[in-house]
Order: C-alpha cells, then structure tokens, then sequence
C-alpha cells in the first residue's frame, strides 16, 4: 500500500509541476495546490499506514498509527493554507496591475 | 532559568511584531516602540552571547519536554554569533528606517513584518528540531512575502510573484524531505538525526536525501543553479527591504548548510562535500558574471551576493576546522558589508533620481560621505585587508588550497577581482566624472549613520580579527566534532 | 620603533584630513613636509647599525591566532627603499607645493601621498606576508586615488580604474602565491621561508609558486604584458608620477623579486622568467618611448624599460647583477625623479607636454634645461664619468657577459641576453636624446602654446637639483654609497655581504664598453634620423598594442556577461523552474545512483485494500486531468476532486484531524479560487509547440518518479524506531489528553503551532495590506 501511495503522491508531484511550468499564472497556483497535497501525502505515507488504531488514546489498546507524520501534515496543512490564499490574491493583483496573467509577458528588464 | 533566555531573541519581535499590527496609523508610536524593541533585543542578544561564550551552550525544552521529543531551542556557539549578527543588522535597519520608512510603509505593516522577519530568523538560527526549522523558514518566508510587496508597483508585483513561487516549492520539497528522513531514521531532532545519520554511515538512500536537503537550502541560499529568483526579486522593494533580505535571508540558507552539513550529513564527505565545492565554484563565476553584466546598480549589488555564498559553500565543502571557521567569519562579514551596500545603493538610487549608472556622474561633489562610504565598502567587498572581507577569504583560500582545491581557491582570488572591479565602477561611474544632473534629493542622514555603522562594524571586524577571531574558531571546532553538540541536546 | 616609522605617515593622514581645511592661508605642503623628512633623518640614523651587519626588528601582536604578525624588519634592502621612499618623499612634497596650486584639493592630495608612503614603507618592512600584502594592496589603491586624483577627467578615471585592476589583480596573484608558500614552508614570516627554502624549492607547487608571486611583482612593476597601466598612470599629477610611478611604487614589484631572491634565485626558471619578462619589457618599452609625443609618455614608457633592465639583472641572480640591480635602483630615482620634475615643470610653464609643440626652450628655462641634459644623459647611460646612469648601465652589460648558465635553454637564452641589452640600450639612449633635444634644442614654436615659457620658480627647481646632484655626486664618487648602502642591500638579496669596489674605469680593453660605445654611436645615428624612421610605427596594427588587449578584456568581459546574463536571466518563470528542476533530479539521480541508494522491500507493507486504491486511483486521475482544463470551474472541480480525495484517504489511513482539517481547508481553499477566478482572466489553452510540452512532461514525470523512488527507498531503509512511540506513551501521562496528535501540536511540539500561527496571520496581513491599499496608486521605492 505504501509503494502505491508513494507512486500516487509522486503524481500528484509530477501533474503539480508540469502545471507551474505552464505560462498562466492561474495554472501555476493550481500547480501549487497540487504539490502541497502531493507533498502531504508522502508525509503520510512515512509513517507506517494502517497500522493500529487511529491515534486516540482508548483504554487497552496500544497499537496505534504513527502520530507524529499527522501532527505535522496539521502544520503543514494550515501554512501552505496561508500561502496560497496569499499567493491567490498575489496573482489577482499582480492580473490588476500588469494587466496580464501570462508569465511570459511578466519578464521584466533591467532598466527599471 | 537561564534558558528561557535562549527563546527571548525570538518571542521579543514575535510579541511585538504582532502587538505593532495595531499600531499601524499610529506612525511616530510605532517607530519609537520599534526602536526599543530593537535595542531591547539587541541587548539581549549580547547577553545571551555572552553567556553561552562564558558558560557554554544553553538549551530550551519547549513546553519542557526533553528532547528528541519535544522541540527543543539550541543557542550554541555559532547560533549566538548569527543571532548577534541578526540583531546588529536590525539595529541599523531601525535607524535606516528613522529616515527612511514613510507613513504609507508604516500602514502596510512594515513594522510587524520586519519583526516577524527577524523572529524568523532567529528561530532558524536557535531551533534544534528539522521541522520546526521549516516552521521558521515559513515565518521568515511569509513575512519577506509581506515586506517584497509593499510599495504596491507592478514590478514588484512581477517579481515577487516569482519569487513567491520559487520559494513555495522548495517549502514543499523541504517538508517532503523532512518526511523522507523521519522515516529513515524515525527522528526530526536535528541532534538525534546526527547520532541516528552517524550510527547507519549515512548509508543507502540517506545521501540521496541530503542532497534533496542541500537543493531545498541552496535555493533559499541562492546558490548555482538555483539563484534565478534572487537578482530581480531583491531590487524591486524599498532599500531597507532590500537590504534586510541580502543581509538575511540567504545567509539562512547557508545557516541552514553549514548545520545539517557538519552535524548531520557529514559521512560521506567526498561525494558530498566535493559537490559542493563545485557548486561553490560555479555560484562565484556566474555570480561576478551577474554583477558585471548590468549598469543598475541597485542589481549589481544583488549580484554580488552570489559570489559570497560561493565563497561561504567553499569552507563547508572544504570541511576543516580553518575553513569552517573561514564560512562562520565571511557569513557575519557579509551580513553587514550586503546590508551596507543595500543602504548605500538606495540612498544613491534617490539621490540620482536613477538606478541607472549610466545617467549618473560628479556625486562626490554633492555626497562626499556617502561616496567615500562606498569606496571604503566596495574594498571590503572585494576582502581588501585589513577589512573583515580578507579575513574570512584568507581563511577560506587557506583551507581549500591546503585540501588541494586549487581551481576553486582560483576562482575565488578572480572572482574577487571581479566584484572589486563590478562596485568600484559604481564609485567611479556614480561618484567620479562630471556632475550630469542636478541631485533629486538630499542624502537621507540616517540612512547614511546606518551605513556607517555597519562600515565600522567591517572595519573592525578585520582590524581587530584578534578579539572576535578565537569565538569564531572556537565555533567551527565545534562543528567540526558532531558529538559535542549531539552530547549536549541528548545529555547522554 | 618600526612601527612608529610606518604609523607616522597614517597618523599625519589623519591630522591633515581633520584639521588641514581649517588653516586655508597656508599650502597643505608645508604641514606635510616634516613628515618625510623626520623619517628620512631616522632612517638614516640607522645606516651605522646596519653598516655593522645588524638588522633593526620590532614584533606586534595583531592577529596571533592566524599567525599574522606585525612583524618588522629593516636590513639593507628595506633601508634602500626606505630611504627611496622618505627621500625622494620629500623631495616631491617640496615640489608639489609649487607645482599644485592652492586651488585643488590640496588635503585630498597629501592625505592619499601620506597613505601611500606609509604603505609603501610598510611594504619594503613587513617580514609577515600577509601584512606585506595588505601594506601592497594599500599602496594600489592610493596609487588608484591619485592617479584618479582629477576626477572629473575621464582620462584619469580610465587610467585610475586600470592601474586598479592590473595592480589588483597582481596583488590577488600575489596573494595565491603567498598563501601556498606559508602553506608549504609552514611559517608566514619571509625569512622564515627563506629558512626553509628547500621546502618550497621541492615542492610540486613550486612553480605555480613562483609564476603566481611573479605575475604580482610583474603588475606591480609594469613588466611585459602588464606595462600598459603605467602610461595611463600619467594623467596623476606630475609629483605623483615622479613618486609612485618612477621612483617607489612601481619598484615594489623588484623589491617582491629581491626580497624572495633567497628562495627561488639559482633555479633556471626563475632565471629565465624573469630575466626574459625583463628582456623583452626592456627591449619594448625603450622602443615604445621613442615614438611617443607626450613627455610624461616617454618618461612613462622609459620608467617601464628601465624597470625591465633592473628586473633582468635580478634573473640573472648573480652577484655583481644583483649589485647592478640594486644600483641601478638608487640611480634610477634620482634621474628619472628630476626628469618628471623637469616635465612637470615644462607643463607648467608652457601649458603642454607635447613635444611636437615644444622645442628651443632653453633659451626661456636655462636651468631646467641643463638639468634634463644631466638627466637625460644619466638615462642614456653616456660614458661619462659624471652621470651615475653610465657605471649601473655598463655594469649591467658586464653582467650579462659573465652569466654562469651554459646548459640547456637556459644557456642558450643567456648567450642572446647581451645582443637584446645592447638592442634595448640603443632605443634608450635614442629616446633620452629625443627627449631632451626635442623639447629645449632647435627653433621655440611660442605660437603653439598657450603661455610665454620662462623659467621655473626657484623653489620647483630645488628638488631637482639636489636630484641632479645625486646624479653627478655618485656618478663621480660612486664608493660613497656602496659600503653603507648598496652593500648591506645586496647582502639581502644575496645572501653574503661582499663588497665590490665601483670605478668608472676598467681600461680601453673591455668588453662593456666596447658595447656602450656601439650603442652611443647607432643610438646617435638613429636619433638624428628619427622622423624618417618613426612613422614605421604607424604600420604596426593597433591590436598588438597591451593597452588594446586591456580594453578588448575589460569590454569583452563587460558584454559578455551582459550578454551571458540576459541570456537566461530571461524573467521566464518556466526557464527558472525547468533548470532547478533538472537540476534537482539530475543531481540527486546521480548521488542515489553512486551511493547506491535505492531499495524497495516489501515485508513491511500495509495490505492493499481496495477503496483507498479507488479513491487514489480517482485523485490521480483528476490531478493529470486539470493540465488539460480550460473552464475554470471544471478546473476548481478537478482540483476539489484531489483535495477530498486526500481527506477520504486520510480517514482511510487513520487520520481523523487530518481529514477534517484537510475538508475545512479544501472548502476555503476552493471558496477562494472561485472568488479569485471571477476576477482572473479565463484559462487559455496552452499554446506550446509540442516540443515544450514534451520537454515539460518529462520534467513533470521525472520530477515525480524521483520523489517516488526517495519515498519508497526511505520507507524501505526504516533503520530506526520512530520517536513517536514516546508520543504514544505520555501523551495522556503527561499531555493530559486522548487524541496524540493534538496533544504533539499543542503541547510536544507547541512552538510549531505557535509559529504556525504566525505564518497564518502574517498572510492575513499581507493579503489584508494588498487588497485593503490596492486603490492608492503606484508607491514612490
């Protein structure tokens, strides 16, 4: 099951990249979004899957699924959160001002 | 006790970062509060200093939960010196701000990005934890995201749109590699995942994560090929920004190396390290390149980062104690010679009216200070002895040519030439030759105290090598030996 | 005491640069003087403990812990360039107060003249390497402010910024060179090194060595290829020209190759490095000076040639060359100091240096004239028993007769030496005469100046004379020198103190002054005929000239980097990204593949179970698929697809936080890609040639495969129990609470989320500061 949920979070990788190559801005923030999940899933898939019980304390048992992977796919979760929402009204803005969502007319030249 | 004073260089601007987010229409309450909060800090960083040069390390058990389980701060020798580093650039940047920083800055939360800035990188340069370390670059991230913007102009849009998004990527393959090396080695406690790399020989695909570690902290430190985000992106905000950026933020990406490099992935030195030397190499060549290239002066002093982080990557792949010690030296000499000439480079920028060399001519006339500032900062750039420049070269050269790293020792002696050669044409260009146009406005003073701040600082620090030397080296033996460091976080 | 010495001229620096602007009746001049004067006297005070074969030291500390020493020392080499720099010091302070008026920025002029002498007094003390490259370093860059010293003339910038970069660029070679000779002697102090010379001598970097501490003396000296920065030097003003470039600075490079004469002398390479880089600059620079029209430019050329017969004899090692060497070094300062004097004054009376508007000046400036006769004659070596030129000069001749090398290239090399001296003696002597005649012979063109010539205040005049009495003085009583001063300096670069009797007469029958007459008399023949044969130079095509090979240098490296940079410094985000990506996967591919790093096992797997597969099978189905979308909803729905995905999975794998959180922030996230994209342009379909689109799929894929082949090594190479098995045990014991990866976030790892925190509202702040200020106009940065 890891092997398989590593090739799946390796996709998501490669379909978020191939999108931030791509020249409209939008495209590249959806790549973005791609990559954070990819990225989590990889975290997940560290720790063991499946093993034990989801990771709240019942009486007797003491098998329980890595904790530690989770906690920090949370932090994960919320900071990339912050960082596409920012990056989201980035590019809106970025649109507004340069009149362009195109990455290959947002080049910009050494005498400004 | 003592070691809840490891967390104050980062709870200070934490605390009042946020409290000034209130403050934002109050402009001359904020830059006041601003100013102590800085001196506050400042002080502190010299007495935690002090402390851990007189009595040793210290550590703080967040939450007092022993490490590696919790996350655990570590002000050890090289921590202190960077954090010391940090606040002496805050310190000038608060009195660069006093003339500086206008009140529309002020509304855009200037202030409590610039402290949350500084609490990121304080953080990166104390915790001893890997993901807590992504946390902080996070924090510094966000809050350089906050500060690239404002001003508002589309260019600045343009560009940190970019960097934005270099930057994101290499956040996310750093968590990813974080989550890789927690499944070897079942730790992200920086000390533990030393003993864990060591006990195994760094064997099997540990390398492999390092170097995927090394990416992640070479496109934060701008290092060959991976720098393109750097140039353009540090040019477009106001020159505090600027400066607070290349005084800080790739010098924790070079942080970032020489810890995991020395303490962690330090077993496999001639793949690794020898990689990096030619890394280092290249990121000088195409760095001076850069600086030559253009007549902004404003981008050939982004520029002329590059070359620097060569030079600091060059003592990390050379691995001695000398040339360890030569990486910690021009690491500090760096911070404070970049943030000097992003000062000096702004205040020109205003005063010319342009950033363009070209258009520009005779100021010696009209700013003799702030000429004869950039002269002197120029020759400290290029490690013209005695400024502190040279002593880290020399130590640096020392070292790689007796490893027999001669190419690289070479291109380090050219490739100063060239970054003496890339700023003093600014001095000849801007200052020298016939006044063409008329100032656009008078040289800011405080910009220019902080300047000369940060020169004397240079100067001193190469002149009186002796008093600040022996900490230095004293630092890098101790990179040198993980064990020390592993021995103190795990008390074993 | 040593100390003292160098730190006077950096402390009057200093006193002149606060307090000179303050008394503005007085010429800055005058406040300066004392200062190569006392120092000349004290030098000279030490000349009888020298003469008894004593050396005066002193040791500070500066940096211990890097070994680098304030470590002085004065023996005969130091004293003879001490006495250079204080005498011929003062001499041209003297002058400068004449010649520069009070007009220019006269404090700017004495404080760079004071940071110079006590550099270049620095340099010739230094036993520490590292102080003696600081101390040459510093002498570059007040050389760089003087020469720049009009610096609102584009001449003297260009000139400024060349010296700066040939002479740095020496000094970075030098610095090469030193640090591997501490590195192999094991010592940074030069007598140290000369102590362990077998060391060096065996080693394998012994010549790299010596190339790299030769390229520094050679820039220095503007020896061949690197003269052209010396010509450029002349638009310093003229007392500048007759200090640093004649008489001191440019000698720095020969006192480099003296000082380290104990070291590498004796050895074939040393020998033919610099004996023929001296050669050639010899033989080059006196025929490049008789076709120049500026004086300063003859005497610039002349400067460049007569440092190249010093260096020559220094390659030649031997003792009576070493003698001539350092003979010829004295003389040398006196002639050529009180030329540049003379040209200066000439400049100054006439308003131009152009000998082709100058000429019959004798009759309006007598006694300059007759100086430059003394002078010119010195230079040209004229077997006169009156000029101190002639003895250095056929002592030189003599030299190269005797060397010892009969073997291999080095011997065939010493058989030419006298042939290429004697070609490189003619054109000096040509050029001397050319000099002299053109300016105060034949008919005045008063016309073509700007002012009426006469002669030189008196107190212009003083420096020169005494100058030109040195000239005459040792030309006549050459003993009076040797025991105190040339002996003791030869003894330095030798080794062994012997001293050898100097007259001006060996008898008719000798070879050296059969070779001098020959020179006198083609020389006199092509001096007449000059005019006719002149314009051959005209024919030589410019490119061969160095100062050509420097521009073409300096703007080849300006455009291409320029050009290199905006090659692919493009702005293109995709060009960016591909090459950190490629180089992310070609990297760290390579490092797995040496490092053997990939493993796969499949004995700890979790049991494949059908829904998670599904679900998966789904996301990633959507996630290729949102390349292809050009609706922007179907686009948010795909990604939706992905992100819910991931929560069902997350529930599957155990993880009821993640899920929920995963849910609550998919929610917002799609929320505000809808909210964004009613303001964005719609999605385009890619319009990439095919090409790109591969180029970007095997990126894409193999960015992918790799991450996919880390994980899966990683998770089979799990060498370590986790930590987490502490999480498991205390999270109730000690966190107080049920559900573990609360209790991590909040309690184990409570600074994350504090920062996590902060992260978050740091992007509240940004993005309420952008859409809150959006309407307020471009800001002025």
């Amino acid at each position: 099951m890891e092997i398989l949920m590593s090739i799946l979070a390796g996709t998501l990788f490669a379909a978020g990249v191939y999108l931030i190559l791509q020249k409209q801005l939008l495209k590249i923030v959806l790549g973005t979004a791609l990559l954070s999940h990819g990225a989590h899933l990889f975290i997940l898939t560290m720790g063991k899957l499946n093993r034990g019980k989801p990771p709240i304390l019942i009486e007797g048992i003491k098998d329980y699924t890595d904790p530690l992977p989770q906690a920090l796919i949370l932090t994960s979760i919320v900071i990339s959160f912050g960082v596409t929402s920012f990056l989201l009204v980035l590019a809106y803005r970025t649109y507004q001002s340069n009149k362009t969502d195109m990455m290959d007319q947002l080049r910009g030249t050494d005498d400004e | 006790m003592m070691s809840n004073l490891v967390f104050l260089p980062i709870f200070i601007p934490l605390f009042f970062g946020a409290l000034l987010v209130f403050f934002n229409k109050k402009q001359k309450a904020t830059v006041n509060i601003s100013f102590l909060v800085v001196l506050l800090n400042f002080g502190v960083s010299i007495f935690l200093s002090y402390h851990v040069f007189s009595t040793g390390p210290l550590t703080l058990e967040t939450g007092g939960w022993k490490a590696p389980y919790g996350i655990i701060l570590v002000a050890d020798k090289l921590s202190v010196i960077m954090i010391l580093a940090v606040n002496v650039i805050a310190l000038t940047a608060a009195i660069f701000a006093l003339s500086s920083v206008t009140e529309k800055m002020i509304e855009h939360y200037f202030y409590p990005l610039f402290f949350l800035l500084i609490a990121g990188v304080s953080g990166a340069f104390l915790t001893g934890d890997l993901f807590n370390l992504f946390v902080f670059f996070e924090v510094l991230l966000m809050a350089s995201y906050g500060l690239i913007i404002i001003g508002g102009s589309k260019h600045q849009f343009r560009e940190s749109v970019k960097y934005i998004l270099l930057n994101l990527f290499s956040s996310i393959l750093f968590v990813t590699t974080v989550a890789f090396l927690y499944s070897v080695t079942g730790t992200v406690n920086m000390a533990q995942l030393g003993e864990r790399v060591g006990q195994v020989e760094q064997q099997g695909i540990l390398t492999g994560i390092g170097i995927l570690l090394f990416i992640v902290f070479a496109t934060k430190g701008a290092l060959f090929p991976l720098y393109f985000w750097l140039p353009k992106s540090y040019i477009v905000p106001s020159p505090i920004v600027s400066a607070l950026f290349g005084a800080l933020l790739t010098k924790v990406g070079v942080y970032s190396m020489l810890r995991v490099f020395t303490l962690i992935f330090s077993h496999k030195l001639e793949l690794t390290h020898t990689f990096f030397i030619w890394i280092a190499t290249l990121t000088m060549i195409i760095g001076v390149i850069g600086a030559l290239s253009t007549s902004n002066v404003k981008l050939i002093i982004a520029y002329n980062i590059m070359p620097a982080i060569g030079f600091m990557l060059l003592g990390i792949g050379t691995f001695s104690a000398e040339s360890l010690a030569g990486t910690i030296y021009y690491l500090v000499h760096d911070m404070a010679i970049k943030a000097a000439l992003f000062f000096l480079a702004g205040l020109l920028v205003w005063h010319a009216g342009t950033s363009n060399l070209k258009k520009m001519g005779g100021y010696i006339k009209t700013a003799p200070l702030m000429g004869w500032m950039f002269f002197i900062a120029a020759l400290i750039l290029a490690g013209i002895p005695p400024f502190s420049g040279f002593i880290g070269k020399y130590l640096l050269l020392r070292g790689a040519m007796d490893e027999g790293h001669y190419i690289a020792a070479g291109v380090g002696l050219l490739s100063s030439l060239l970054i003496l050669f890339s700023v003093i044409r600014i001095f000849i260009g801007a200052f020298w030759g016939e006044l063409k146009e008329e100032p656009k406005q008078s040289v800011r003073t405080s910009g220019l105290a902080a300047s000369a701040v940060l020169i004397a600082i240079s100067i001193l620090l190469g002149v009186g090598a002796e008093w600040f030397y022996p900490y230095v080296q004293a630092a890098a033996d101790s990179l040198i030996d993980p064990q020390i460091y592993i021995d103190y976080v795990l008390k074993e | 005491m040593l100390h003292i010495y160098i730190l006077i001229p950096f402390l009057a620096a200093l006193l002149i640069g606060l307090a000179a602007k303050k008394v503005d009746r007085i010429h800055t001049g005058w406040f300066v003087l004392p200062v190569p004067t006392v120092l000349f006297i004290l030098f000279i005070s030490k000349l009888p403990t020298l003469a008894e074969g004593k050396i005066v030291q002193s040791i500070a500390n500066w940096i211990p812990s890097l070994d680098i020493q304030l470590s002085f020392y004065l023996d005969g080499l130091s004293m003879l360039f001490s006495l250079l720099i204080t005498g011929i010091g003062t001499l041209v302070v003297l002058y400068s107060i004449f010649y520069l008026s009070k007009r220019e920025q006269l404090v700017h002029f004495y404080v760079y003249l004071l940071l110079f002498m006590g550099s270049m007094l620095g340099v010739v003390l230094s036993d520490n390497v590292f102080v003696l490259y600081t101390f040459w370093e510093f002498t570059s860059i007040s050389s760089f402010l003087l020469i720049g010293f009009w610096f609102y003339r584009e001449r003297s910038t260009y000139g400024a910024q060349k010296s700066m970069l040939v002479t740095v660029f020496g000094g970075l070679s030098m610095l090469g060179a030193l640090i591997l000779l501490s590195i192999t002697a094991e010592t940074n102090s030069i007598r140290e090194m000369i102590a362990n010379r077998s060391d060096i001598i065996e080693s394998d970097l012994f010549i790299p060595i010596l190339i790299l501490l030769l390229i520094g003396a050679f820039t220095k000296s503007a020896q061949f290829p690197f003269h052209s920065w010396l010509p450029d030097a002349m638009e310093a003003p003229t007392p500048v020209s007759a200090y640093l470039h004649s008489a001191t600075m440019v000698k720095a490079g020969i006192y480099l190759v003296a000082r380290f004469s104990l070291i590498f002398s004796g050895t074939d390479v040393f020998f033919i490095i610099v004996s023929g880089v001296g050669l050639i600059t010899l033989c080059l620079g006196s025929i490049l000076a008789s076709r120049q029209t500026d004086l300063k430019g003859i005497l610039a050329y002349s400067t460049i040639s007569q440092l190249g017969m010093i260096m020559t004899m220094l390659g030649f090692g031997t003792g009576i060359a070493t003698l001539a060497a350092i003979f010829h070094i004295f003389n040398h300062a006196t002639f050529k100091g009180s030329l540049f004097m003379i040209a200066g004054i000439v400049d100054h009376e006439t308003g131009t240096r152009d000998i082709r508007r100058l000429g019959g000046l004798y009759t309006f400036m007598p006694i300059s004239a007759t100086l430059a006769f003394f002078g010119a004659f010195s230079m040209a070596g004229f077997p006169l028993p009156i000029f101190n030129g002639f003895l250095s000069k056929e002592m030189f001749f003599d030299s190269s007769l005797k060397l010892e090398q009969t073997s291999g290239f080095a011997g065939t090399f010493a058989e030419w030496i006298p042939w290429l001296a004697v070609i490189g003696s003619i054109f000096t002597f040509v050029y001397s005469m050319y000099l002299v005649f053109g300016t105060f012979t034949g008919k005045a063109k008063l016309d073509q100046l700007e002012k009426k010539p006469h002669e030189a205040p008196i107190g212009m005049l003083i420096s020169p004379i005494i100058l030109i009495g040195f000239v005459v003085l040792i030309g006549l009583l050459p003993n009076l020198i040797n025991e105190s001063l040339l002996a003791p300096a030869v003894a330095s670069v030798t080794g062994d103190f012997a001293l050898t009797h100097l007259a001006f007469w060996h008898g008719f029958d000798n070879t050296p002054l059969h070779l001098s007459l020959i020179v006198v008399a083609v020389g006199t023949i092509l001096a007449l005929t000059l005019k006719r044969w002149q314009p051959i130079f005209n024919r030589v095509p410019g490119k061969f000239s160095t100062d050509r090979v420097y521009q073409s240098i300096v703007n080849g490296l300006l455009s291409f980097s320029s050009k290199f940079t905006k090659f692919y410094m493009t702005g293109s985000l995709r060009l960016y990204t591909s090459i950190i990506l490629v180089f992310l996967v070609v990297s760290t591919s390579i490092f797995i593949y040496v490092t053997d790093g990939f493993k796969i096992a499949f004995d700890d797997l979790a049991p494949v179970t059908w829904p998670e597969v599904l679900v998966g099978f789904v996301m990633a189905v959507a996630a290729i698929a949102t390349i292809w979308m050009t609706q922007r909803i179907a686009a948010i729905i795909v990604i939706g697809v992905v992100g819910y995905g991931l929560s069902l999975l997350f529930v599957f794998f155990r993880a009821p936080d993640l899920a929920l959180t995963q849910l609550i922030v998919e929610t917002i996230t799609v929320a505000l890609f809808l909210l964004c994209f009613a303001h964005l342009p719609k999605l385009k379909k890619s319009d990439k040639k095919s090409s790109e689109k591969l180029v970007d799929f095997v990126i894409a894929a193999s960015t992918g495969a790799l991450l996919t082949v880390v994980a899966i090594s990683s998770h089979s190479s799990k060498y370590f129990d986790s930590i987490s098995k502490y999480f498991v045990d205390n999270s109730y014991k000690l966190g107080g609470g049920d559900n573990i990866v609360n209790v991590i976030l909040v309690d184990f790892r409570g600074l994350d989320t504090l920062f996590e925190i902060a992260v978050l509202g740091l992007a509240a702040l940004g993005i309420y500061a952008m859409i809150k200020y959006r309407d307020k106009g471009d800001m002025n940065h």
